[in-house]
């Protein structure tokens, strides 16, 4: 009830919260309105050469095609490419902009277009959720939350007393970290099946039998990873509490269970904050490595992009996709810190 | 009339951290109610004694007795005896402790830093517990700041709260650990008074401080420690005025 | 009587040739292969090797070569054909797991044969030498490469030819290993580097697309490698059944055609 009358009540907004809704509506409004005037894909194919027109013709009814349609859409702004493949290769660009079409085949509407076109392809835009930016997000995210909730464990093992719990914790801690990430990947990947016979793809149906199984198996080998790493740092934030409170929890005859569970885990929040938040943005990119079982990510599609068009424009889209992912998690993960430390 | 004649005892204490010898042989017996000041130069062992009866330290020798029942005996780093685990529970929350540095949970609240370990150890529920704490809260004169941090009380004022959180847990025998030596001068006075109020309510206490005033006004013996003993002990005014040690003679001259 | 059976008979006879040539027409069996998912080929390739395989600006359809030789295998076999997009460095461990075969631009080795089974090549590949469009030296074979800095791929045929000729010390050169080909021709175009060693199917496709920067200077048609379609050891019925594929699209001079479209000059 609070939050909905704090939206409600937009006086009492702070003047950023302002600022930024004014923002958001402005380019929403924007996007709507210029989404709507702006030409169709038909409009847009209309304007291809004739030349273009006959070879689509012709090969309407063949299983070779070898003109490639690509149309790519944001709402207010469009790309549309007409390309045959081959030595003798030729494309026709054009974009199309608050109704008006024009050719995208050189000078700053080349560069416009292309832009659409990368950006379009990395966010993984007109594919399924395991391709892009979503599978960038989906894979670190849940990766991390695993990670971090199994490391928690790890990291209470590893300074447990009990001494067959500390020394298989560090083992676990010890393997993981100084193993390369790629290889724990092959392993979850190629070995584990082999060994206890099973595979991936047959886990789930088809279609995308393959991503999916691929995905668990990512999932998975970046969770134990991130486990290993976090444990370290939980471990130290729990450490650099001050000896004292568990000192002051033990006077008041609370067991060691109580102490982690009232008082030192939920001051160490605070402190692990930080170098989880670098955690996870390393993490991001790590996610490079799992086209080495058929998922991409940004970075495999934009070398993908990189490869075929010999020119590096594509970085730019990349790199702003790549900031604008880290920005926000950054910002997450700042609003929580500072929620953690409203009693100091 | 109690069933016990001492409600702590420790004979032949010791205790060593590795080769340095901390404490050697501390031999000392305390009545229900009594109120004992230990005071002594620094390093002479005295907080690490105090930390020896609640267990935060593990004796090297030595028997520790709570109410003449025999708590830990202790030979050469290895356990002769030790109680029950379900009596050694109890036997522990007689005891509560005050620490100099406060030590209170910044995470929560006054109010909530008197009832967590009343709900979580002694079992309460939370309306017991809100209403202990409040009233011992009112008792060292917080009532204002039950919904306070810790980070936004002064030293004096924590060091009370510290005080209410482990009175909360009704314990017998209250150590307090240099309970003002962390305080800005001005603030001492409030948390004395407080403890003055807690020894005329009959609560046995062993304070290691280095407030004279205090032991004189209020302790019933004070005990002089230096380099790991006993070196004397008595009633304040005696050993105060007439010490007979030489070396509490001199700590006392530079103190008094 | 006699006509009827006559016209029967005749009928039959007439019928025979266009069922004979029915029969060669229809695909062939493939029944007793093992195949990933039934009625499909599953081809596993790395997608980022022009003009073997690339993706059209729709970021989502492949093509290329490979890609249409492909086709023209499921057309053969009567299966359909879907590729999966996986990275060079785990390409080989998906046979079986993920793809029935792999067919990316895969030079035949003695050493690779050891872990997998290849059809027969379907594509000649010798080591070229690119050099800028203006170079007015002449190469006669790689020992005049002796002096100069060289770019090439990482981990490809190149990159252990020229690597051992510098190891063995028969040449003098210093050797620029890049992860991607592009980098290598950037650095050519650039001045950093004097030439380029590569496969000559993509140096023929980068000079074709950039005549006025690069020309070829040199093939060595001595050693010629071979690209062929990798499966599993076990999995001869497979390569059999490539084979006879590639034998008739051969016939059919299916290869001729798709060179001269890929790479413009033909071989």
């Amino acid at each position: 009830m609070n939050i909905i009358h704090r939206i409600v009540n937009i006086k009492a907004w702070k003047h950023t919260t302002k600022t930024a809704a004014i923002i958001v509506m402005a380019a929403v409004a924007f996007i709507i309105i210029f989404s709507a005037i702006n030409a169709s894909q038909e409009e847009m194919m209309n304007n291809v050469s004739d030349q273009m027109k006959q070879t689509i013709e012709a090969e309407k009814d063949s299983t070779r095609k070898r003109v490639t349609v690509t149309y790519n859409s944001f709402g207010f702004i469009k790309y549309l490419s007409v390309s045959t493949s081959g030595a003798s290769a030729t494309k026709e660009a054009y974009i199309a902009f608050a109704g008006q079409i024009y050719p995208a085949n050189e000078g700053f509407t080349r560069f416009t277009g292309l832009m659409v076109n990368y950006t379009y392809r990395m966010l993984g835009s007109g594919e399924n959720i395991l391709h892009g930016v979503k599978l960038t997000l989906l894979l670190t995210t849940l990766s991390m939350v695993i990670g971090a909730f199994l490391s928690v464990f790890l990291a209470l093992g590893k300074i447990s007393k009990n001494l067959i719990i500390s020394k298989l914790c560090s083992a676990y801690i010890f393997f993981f970290r100084g193993t390369p990430l790629l290889i724990q990947l092959f392993v979850v990947y190629f070995a584990v099946p082999q060994i206890f016979g099973f595979a991936w793809t047959g886990l789930f149906q088809n279609p995308e039998a393959v991503y999916k199984g691929a995905f668990l198996a990512a999932l998975i080998a970046f969770s134990l990873n991130s486990a290993a790493y976090c444990a370290e740092i939980v471990r130290a934030a729990i450490q650099s509490i001050d000896k004292g409170q568990s000192e002051a929890a033990k006077a008041l005859s609370m067991t060691y269970g109580q102490t982690m569970r009232t008082v030192i885990i939920p001051q160490s929040i605070r402190r692990m904050i930080p170098p989880l938040c670098n955690e996870f943005v390393m993490m991001i990119k790590d996610v490079s490595l799992v086209f080495a079982i058929s998922l991409m990510d940004i970075t495999t599609i934009s070398k993908t992009i990189m490869t075929s068009e010999n020119n590096y424009l594509v970085f730019l889209p990349a790199l702003i996709i790549y900031l604008i992912v880290t920005a926000i998690f950054t910002y997450i993960f700042g609003k929580i810190e500072k929620r953690l430390s409203i009693y100091e | 009339m109690n069933d016990y004649e001492y409600i702590l005892k420790t004979e032949n204490l010791r205790k060593s951290f590795g080769s340095l010898e901390v404490l050697k042989s501390i031999d000392l017996s305390v009545k229900k109610g009594e109120v004992i000041c230990i005071i002594g130069p620094s390093g002479a062992g005295k907080s690490t004694y105090l930390r020896s009866l609640n267990q935060l330290e593990t004796i090297t020798s030595g028997k520790i007795y709570i109410k003449d029942e025999l708590f830990l005996h202790r030979e050469h780093n290895r356990t002769i005896h030790r109680v029950a685990s379900e009596k050694q529970k109890a036997m522990m929350l007689e005891m509560g402790m005050v620490f100099q540095r406060f030590n209170l949970f910044p995470h929560k609240t006054v109010l909530e830093n008197v009832m967590i370990a009343q709900i979580l150890v002694r079992k309460r529920n939370k309306t017991e517990a809100r209403q202990k704490a409040q009233e011992i809260i009112a008792r060292v004169g917080l009532s204002d700041k039950l919904d306070a941090y810790p980070s936004k009380l002064s030293g004096g004022q924590q060091q009370r709260v510290a005080i209410a959180r482990a009175l909360a847990m009704d314990p017998e025998i209250m150590l307090f650990d240099e309970p003002t030596s962390a305080l800005d001068p001005e603030l001492v006075g409030e948390v004395l008074n407080v403890m003055k109020s807690l020894a005329q309510q009959g609560i046995t206490m062993l304070c290691v401080t280095h407030e004279m005033g205090f032991a004189k006004e209020v302790g019933d013996r004070v005990v002089f420690m230096a380099d790991g003993m006993i070196l004397e002990e008595g009633k304040p005014k005696e050993l105060f005025e007439h010490p007979q040690n030489e070396k509490a003679a001199n700590f006392l001259k530079s103190v008094l | 009587m006699n006509k009827k059976i006559f016209a029967v008979l005749l009928c039959i006879a007439l019928l025979l040739p266009v069922m004979a040539f029915a029969q060669s027409a229809a695909a062939i069996d493939v029944s007793g292969v093992a195949l990933m998912n039934d009625g499909m080929l599953t081809v596993g390739c790395e997608i980022g090797y022009p003009p073997f395989e690339e993706f059209a600006d729709d970021g989502v359809t492949p093509v290329g070569y490979d890609i249409e030789f492909a086709q023209a295998l499921g057309d053969k076999l009567g299966l359909e054909v879907s590729f999966i997009n996986t990275a060079w460095d785990g390409i080989f461990q998906g046979i079986d797991v993920n793809y029935d075969c792999v067919i990316s631009a895969v030079t035949i080795t003695e050493e690779r044969k050891e872990t997998m089974l290849f059809s027969d090549p379907y594509i000649n590949n010798y080591q070229a030498v690119v050099v800028p469009a203006d170079y007015e030296g002449e190469i006669a074979s790689f020992l005049d490469l002796d002096g100069m800095t060289i770019a090439l791929q990482k981990e490809t045929t190149s990159d252990i030819l020229i690597s051992d000729y510098k190891d063995t010390k028969t040449i003098d050169c210093t050797i620029s290993a890049n992860e991607k080909i592009v980098t290598c021709f950037t650095q050519l175009t650039n001045g950093e580097v004097d030439a380029v060693v590569c496969d000559s199917t993509v140096a023929i496709g980068a000079v074709a697309a950039d005549p006025d920067l690069y020309k070829i200077v040199f093939t060595d048609e001595s050693e010629p490698e071979q690209f062929g379609v990798a499966m599993g050891l076990e999995n001869t019925a497979l390569q059999a059944a490539i084979n006879q594929a590639i034998a008739e699209l051969t016939e059919e001079g299916f290869f001729d055609e798709l060179t001269a479209y890929w790479f413009g000059a033909g071989e």
